[in-house]
């Protein structure tokens, strides 16, 4: 008998397969779920060049943005939605030191499913007139074969890596969408489904008896799967649906620090540089404040 | 404590007469998509007022129209709030009691198929012809202030039946010959111009302000002054333009009847969630 292999590993050993200029797409959407425990040590290990393609962008752009990270970001929204705009992302965009391309946010997804389908291109026919089309170069006309519309071809995601947060993963690489999910979670399914080099990081890894009582809720199988790392309250700030709810009041310190430049680097030598790891982070925001945000779920 | 009903002959607020104009072009059978805006003025406009006139719609002639909330949500049970729900993908919005809850994409609606009859966008800005802008200010590669993206205005604005366009501020700087980035397409060229774009649906229905609201000569693709609301007069909309042409007349915003006044301070909103406590 020979022993299945484990696909534990640490966040060092995630950010190892993200090198710069890595095509990356997150997960999570908006102000949810994003890995942040990734994220911040994307930083720490000071990344450069990364372009970042998603659906619907958060906290999570605007930190890499505001460290210096990115070279191109490709999008339908960096925002903070109740928080407001993202601060960092704005300075580096106003300043022409970050380039974004704009997608449209239904054409932003349907982007990972082409990827998911191996496609080179998901066409659509409700571009016209729109200034994404004169900015966006990379989205070309073309005549439908079969009708002769004029429609366009949206080049697919294709991400080199995609790195994911979820609740549960076991060693070998099984991750859990919990039954009650909603759009984010089934995005970042969508992500890994298209991709060669899928990064999770999990709340929890849980037993192989527990993944085969939750067999149905497997929507990313091992063999789909790079790396599992366990990250307990790894989306901090942001919330995990089902286990803990965002931390208001660090996005408000974020949103205030975030203001100026400097005081956006004071955030990031406190929170990013000065922990020398996730866990070191985690004891910085404390015991009492992380416990606070703990949701109970359907019991 | 405040005392939350109020007679329907108290005189009915601005957001109150948008709101029952809104629901009276709501036809019954409809599906609404209304995103979920935080913030005050923008959540009023963007949500909780579409919110409470589809609510309304439904209590009139409308029984069968659908509710989407935050894009997802159908039919949710607003009366069980107390207070509006401040993101779109949390455990509050997926505890909120509803009909069906769309947690995947693709999942229940088919958004190219035209199943999404009208919806409710903003942004910084909309021009003469009804584009609507929510990406920069300014030169698109040096932008004054980069705003969030082109979200979903395009789909709004192609795929989805009408759209009412809603502005929580009325201000010369809103409302411009020339929006500096175009995410949703209003009517350039008119009707031909659209078609000429490929655009075979939708488009811009109303712009609504604080102070009034427009339509447009689709034919031509010209926005034009519908109504002004109570309180407001035609100098001072044609102040607080830059579309580049000056309204001449317009009728004033048709007020509430009592039944829907009464309907919506008490079946609708009754614990002024929506529309604000009175």
């Amino acid at each position: 008998m020979t022993d299945r292999t484990s696909k534990i590993g640490t966040i060092a050993d995630a950010v190892a397969l993200i090198p710069d200029g890595t095509r990356l797409a997150i997960g999570g959407f908006a102000i949810y779920q994003h890995p942040m425990a990734v994220v911040r040590e994307l930083i720490r290990a000071g990344r450069k060049d990364l372009t970042v393609v998603g659906t619907v962008n958060g906290n999570e752009v605007d930190l890499l943005a505001g460290a210096g990270c990115l070279a191109k970001v490709e999008t339908s929204y960096v925002g903070l939605e109740k928080f407001g705009l993202a601060p960092n992302f704005r300075r580096a965009i106003e300043r022409g030191t970050l380039e974004v391309v704009d997608y449209s946010e239904i054409l932003s997804f349907d982007r990972f499913r082409a990827s998911q389908e191996n496609l080179s291109f998901w066409p659509c026919d409700y571009l016209g007139g729109t200034d994404v089309l004169t900015h966006n170069k990379d989205i070309k006309p073309f005549t439908c074969p079969l009708t002769g519309r004029a429609m366009h071809a949206v080049p697919p995601a294709d991400p080199d890596v995609v790195v994911i947060h979820a609740v549960a993963a076991d060693r070998h690489g099984n991750v859990i969408l919990p039954q009650r999910h909603l759009l984010p979670q089934s995005l970042d399914v969508i992500m890994a489904r298209g991709c060669d080099t899928v990064i999770v990081t999990a709340e929890t890894i849980v037993s192989d008896a527990e993944i085969r009582r939750h067999a149905a809720q497997v929507q990313i199988p091992s063999y789909k799967t790079t790396l599992v790392v366990e990250a307990p309250w790894g989306a901090h700030p942001c919330s995990v649906l089902g286990r803990y709810r965002a931390d208001d009041a660090h996005f408000a310190e974020y949103i205030a620090a975030s203001a100026s430049a400097d005081g956006f680097q004071r955030y990031i030598d406190r929170y990013v540089h000065g922990p020398a790891d996730h866990m070191a982070y985690l004891a910085l925001v404390g015991i009492k404040q992380l416990t606070s945000l703990t949701e109970i779920d359907r019991l | 404590m405040s005392d939350h009903s109020k007679s329907p002959t108290d005189a009915p607020s601005i957001a109150e007469i948008i709101t029952v104009n809104l629901a009276r072009s709501f036809k019954n059978g409809e599906v609404g998509f209304t995103g979920l805006v935080t913030g005050g003025a923008a959540a009023l406009y963007g949500t909780s007022m579409p919110l409470a006139a589809m609510s309304l719609a439904q209590a009139m002639h409308a029984p069968d129209l659908t509710i989407l909330l935050a894009g997802w949500s159908h039919n949710p049970d607003l009366r069980s709030l107390d207070v509006m729900p401040d993101s779109e993908f949390d455990a509050v919005l997926r505890d909120l009691p509803c009909e069906a809850q769309m947690i995947s994409y693709p999942g229940q609606w088919a958004i190219k198929r035209g199943d999404i009859d009208f919806g409710f966008s903003s942004g910084v800005q909309v021009d003469a012809v009804g584009n609507v802008n929510t990406v920069c200010v300014g030169d698109y590669r040096k932008p004054k202030v980069r705003l969030v993206g082109p979200i979903l205005l395009p789909e709004h604005m192609t795929l989805f039946g009408r759209e009412y366009v809603m502005m929580p501020h009325h201000a010369r700087r809103n409302f411009v010959r020339r929006v500096d980035y175009v995410s949703g397409v209003g009517y350039p060229g008119g009707m031909e111009g659209r078609a000429k774009l490929g655009l075979t649906h939708g488009g811009p229905e109303w712009v609504v302000t604080p102070k009034c609201i427009f339509d447009f000569d689709k034919r031509v693709g010209s926005i034009r002054l519908k109504s002004i609301h109570h309180g407001a007069s035609l100098s001072d909309i044609n102040e607080n333009h830059d579309f580049g042409l000056t309204f001449a007349q317009a009728e004033t915003t048709p007020m509430p009847t009592a039944e829907e006044l009464d309907l919506l301070r008490n079946h609708v909103d009754p614990k002024g969630v929506l529309l604000g406590r009175r």
